[in-house]
């Protein structure tokens, strides 16, 4: 039972460390559009204007 | 062109007009929202970007092609908000920045917000739920009291910020919803959430038998799950209807006295005030016309997209499209005084008078709660007088067990699903009231022009009389119409499109009645009878054709016709098959009115009404027991769609009547009308399902729990499985599509970018 003493603890860190990685990507506005990035790869030639 | 440029540059660089639209970030640093104009697919991203990022001093620039909005941050100093319109107009979009008020990110801020509370619900939910399960089938006996004390306070450690974090919501509704003493849903939440919370931590501080740390995480997940789909069907809608920033412009050419113009912001203009329109611009105000005549599109305000003739001295409404100006106006109206801002007004009271769609799923959970929490009470003396030490365990197990999850969620898990479903289907519902109206329908009542038929004309017929095809009569008229704005013109111009066009000479359009030029050295024209044949001989034509005509007399006969939205026909024979009856309601004169209804099938029509008969019809159907969809576009539809049971506007339309509407039909697809009836009827089935077994639950666990038979763990266990049946259900809404609205689905893959 002693690598509780090892889980528990990483449990807890990775619980803070996802929590912190996702507020980071919403505080960038990693998910403000979520409708034109996967649209983006089809554009064939983006040197071309419109 | 380029002196439009210059006088949209000259307008910005005022303070009054950028002071509305630039926001000061602090430092040098300024920000602004873009309305984009021309964004037709997600392609055209970069290239915006591109343009704003070449321009210097610009730090940040981000492209939403769905909302087609654009949030520039740049330097001052180093560019200006002038600089950056001419950069996007050379890279050929239009843009119009919008008040700052749209950078206010109340918007923002709350979905922001959602999420995070989401993400701290799910994980503290999921890690909880792991340590309970150390808890749960640890054995009882296996345990070791201090590991068993240490796996309780992880749970403490995870449950506590989803309480005072990601529950803070339902508590500061709560306090509000009682403050104006209408206790909500929020209420017996609140109740459920800080008593589970508080019980638990007075179990585990005492050492008792029981603590239910991951029952209350779990419930503030779902909960917040349901409301956070319900927030971004919300927001999505919300996108597309930009009511007042494009119906009226925002700033218009003042002319002085001297006879020379000045750009000013709308709210500037004061009444008496002398305006200029070019052709093609947007009234800024409502006014007196100064000039002889001009063509005015009031498809806006009437709903009917022909163009008007109006002579001096008539009064203009602001909104209307000026189809063949110049003109000056003399003002008489502007901001609340206007027709438009009049109507909007009716829009607010049809809206007000209109009763509001009862809660009852809400209601049903709240007295619930509120019974639970009594017989709660109830257990808890009942067995402090037979057995005091279990006084405690058996109230618990009574509130846990009984949890509200499944009621509470019944009804938002299946409406969130709902909506999220119909978005994804070109169905965009602003209130979710609108499913269980739509479910219910007798009757949809349709409006003609915008609705059922396009608000371009397309060519019925070609008559010719000369020795020469159709052809090309359409090849020489074209050449000509190709030089005009008139909505004939035009579908003269779109129909000859694919054929080989020679350019046309000398060409002068004659405001109101035709164009006359040179096309391979013929001279001809194109317009009105008594304009291209002469007042004589004009009565020997139709009054609605367009003559094409040389010197020597009349070439070809162009009659327009309205055309049929693509897919009308299919649209109204699936509501048709559904069982409810159609019905066409126009402002339109009877003839147009009946060859629409003849060509889409529907007997029952009625024409020439304006918004009040419109109104009126509406009621008198209400009254005798029908339920019913109106679908319209204009903003005269809005007032009847207000006052209709479900209000259904084409995302194409005139913005005021999305913004009053409980459904949009996004991209103006009418085919996804009847696909989603039948989702919304799916939905309260599946709703009417999650009820009945959340009773069935509840009536079985609660005695149980009373009597105490069920320990509290248990208790908890059924509380999660009764709300996870009621979610796993919601989610079978629309997983059963017809083929053939899934091969719809398939050539519009997201609603909300435009096509």
């Amino acid at each position: 039972m002693n690598v509780l003493l090892v889980m528990i603890p990483l449990s807890l860190v990775l619980l803070v460390g996802a929590a912190a990685a996702f507020f980071w990507a919403v505080d960038h506005d990693q998910f403000a559009d979520m409708d034109t990035p996967s649209l983006l790869p089809l554009d064939d030639d983006p040197a071309r204007p419109p | 062109m380029t002196s439009a440029l210059a006088s949209d540059r000259r307008f910005w660089q005022r303070p009054q007009a950028a002071r509305h639209a630039i926001r000061d970030k602090g430092e040098g640093v300024r920000e602004t929202m873009l309305l984009l104009e021309g964004v037709r697919c997600a392609a055209c991203v970069p290239a915006i970007e591109r343009a704003l990022d070449a321009e210097p001093g610009v730090i940040g620039v981000q492209v939403n092609a769905a909302a087609r909005r654009a949030r520039v941050t740049w330097r001052d100093g180093q560019t200006s908000l002038a600089d950056l319109l001419e950069a996007l107009v050379r890279a050929g979009y239009r843009a119009l920045p919008l008040d700052a008020a749209a950078l206010d990110d109340v918007r923002r801020r709350e979905s922001h917000a959602a999420m995070k509370r989401l993400i701290v619900a799910g994980f503290g939910a999921m890690q909880a739920m792991m340590y309970a399960t150390v808890l749960y089938f640890g054995g009882h006996d296996s345990l070791d009291v201090a590991t068993r004390e240490l796996f309780r306070w992880l749970g403490f450690l995870v449950a506590t910020p989803v309480v005072f974090y990601a529950a803070r919501p339902f508590f500061a509704g709560a306090v509000r919803s009682l403050r104006a003493r209408r206790p909500g849903m929020d209420v017996p939440v609140a109740l459920a959430v800080g008593g589970i919370y508080l019980a638990s931590v007075v179990e585990a501080l005492r050492g008792g038998a029981e603590v239910y740390f991951e029952s209350v995480s779990m419930f503030v997940f779902f909960l917040l799950v349901g409301r956070f789909f319900e927030m971004r069907a919300r927001h999505r809608a919300g996108d597309l209807t930009d009511a007042l920033a494009r119906l009226t412009p925002p700033y218009a050419d003042r002319r002085h006295p001297d006879g020379s113009l000045e750009r000013v912001a709308i709210r500037e203009l004061r009444v008496g005030d002398c305006v200029h329109v070019a052709e093609g611009g947007v009234l800024p105000a409502d006014g007196v016309l100064l000039g002889e005549r001009c063509v005015l599109d009031e498809a806006l305000l009437s709903g009917e997209s022909a163009p008007v003739a109006r002579a001096r001295g008539d009064r203009l409404v602001a909104g209307s499209v000026l189809l063949e100006g110049p003109i000056d106006l003399r003002v008489v109206g502007v901001g609340d005084d206007t027709v438009l801002a009049g109507i909007a007004a009716l829009v607010g009271r049809a809206q007000a008078a209109r009763p509001q769609l009862a809660q009852a799923g809400e209601r049903a959970a709240s007295g619930f709660v509120i019974r639970v929490l009594l017989l709660t009470a109830l257990t808890a003396g009942a067995w402090s007088f037979f057995d005091p030490g279990r006084a405690f365990t058996a109230a618990l197990a009574v509130l846990v067990v009984s949890c509200p999850c499944a009621f509470a969620l019944a009804v938002p898990v299946a409406i969130a699903r709902a909506l999220a479903v119909l978005a994804t289907r070109g169905v965009l519902v602003v209130k979710p009231d609108a499913i269980q109206g739509l479910a219910e329908a007798t009757h949809v009542v349709f409006d003609k022009t915008g609705t059922l038929t396009d608000a371009a004309f397309a060519l019925d017929r070609i008559e010719i009389y000369r020795e020469t095809t159709s052809g090309e009569a359409l090849r020489l008229a074209a050449a000509l119409a190709r030089e005009s704005r008139h909505p004939v013109a035009r579908a003269i111009a779109a129909t000859a499109a694919d054929g080989v066009v020679e350019p046309a000479a000398d060409v002068e359009a004659v405001p109101g009645l035709g164009v006359r030029g040179t096309v391979g050295g013929r001279p001809l024209k194109l317009g009105r009878a008594d304009f291209a044949v002469g007042e004589r001989a004009a009565q020997e034509y139709d009054e609605e054709a367009v003559l094409l005509a040389d010197e020597t007399g009349a070439i070809a006969a162009f009659t327009p016709t309205e055309r049929l939205r693509t897919g009308a026909r299919d649209a109204i024979d699936a509501l048709g098959r559904q069982g409810l009856r159609v019905l066409i309601s126009s402002g339109d004169a009877a003839a147009k009115v009946r060859a629409v209804a003849a060509r889409l099938g529907v007997t029952d029509w009625r024409a020439r009404q304006l918004p009040a008969d419109k109104l009126a019809a509406l009621t008198e159907l209400r009254e005798a027991g029908a339920r019913v969809i109106a679908v319209g576009d204009g903003v005269n539809d809005a007032p009847v769609l207000g006052g209709a049971d479900v209000a259904v506007a084409l995302a194409e339309g005139a913005e005021l009547a999305q913004a009053t509407s409980d459904i949009v039909l996004a991209g103006a697809r009418l085919g996804n009308l009847a696909p989603a009836r039948l989702t919304a009827r799916e939905t309260l089935d599946i709703l009417r399902q999650n009820q009945r077994w959340a009773l069935c639950y509840n009536l079985a666990a609660i005695p149980l729990a009373a009597l105490g038979f069920v320990p509290p763990w248990l208790a908890a266990l059924g509380m999660s499985m009764s709300s996870m049946v009621v979610v796993l259900n919601a989610m079978r809404i629309g997983a059963g599509v017809e083929p053939r609205v899934r091969a719809r689905r398939d050539r519009a893959p997201r609603a909300a970018v435009p096509a």
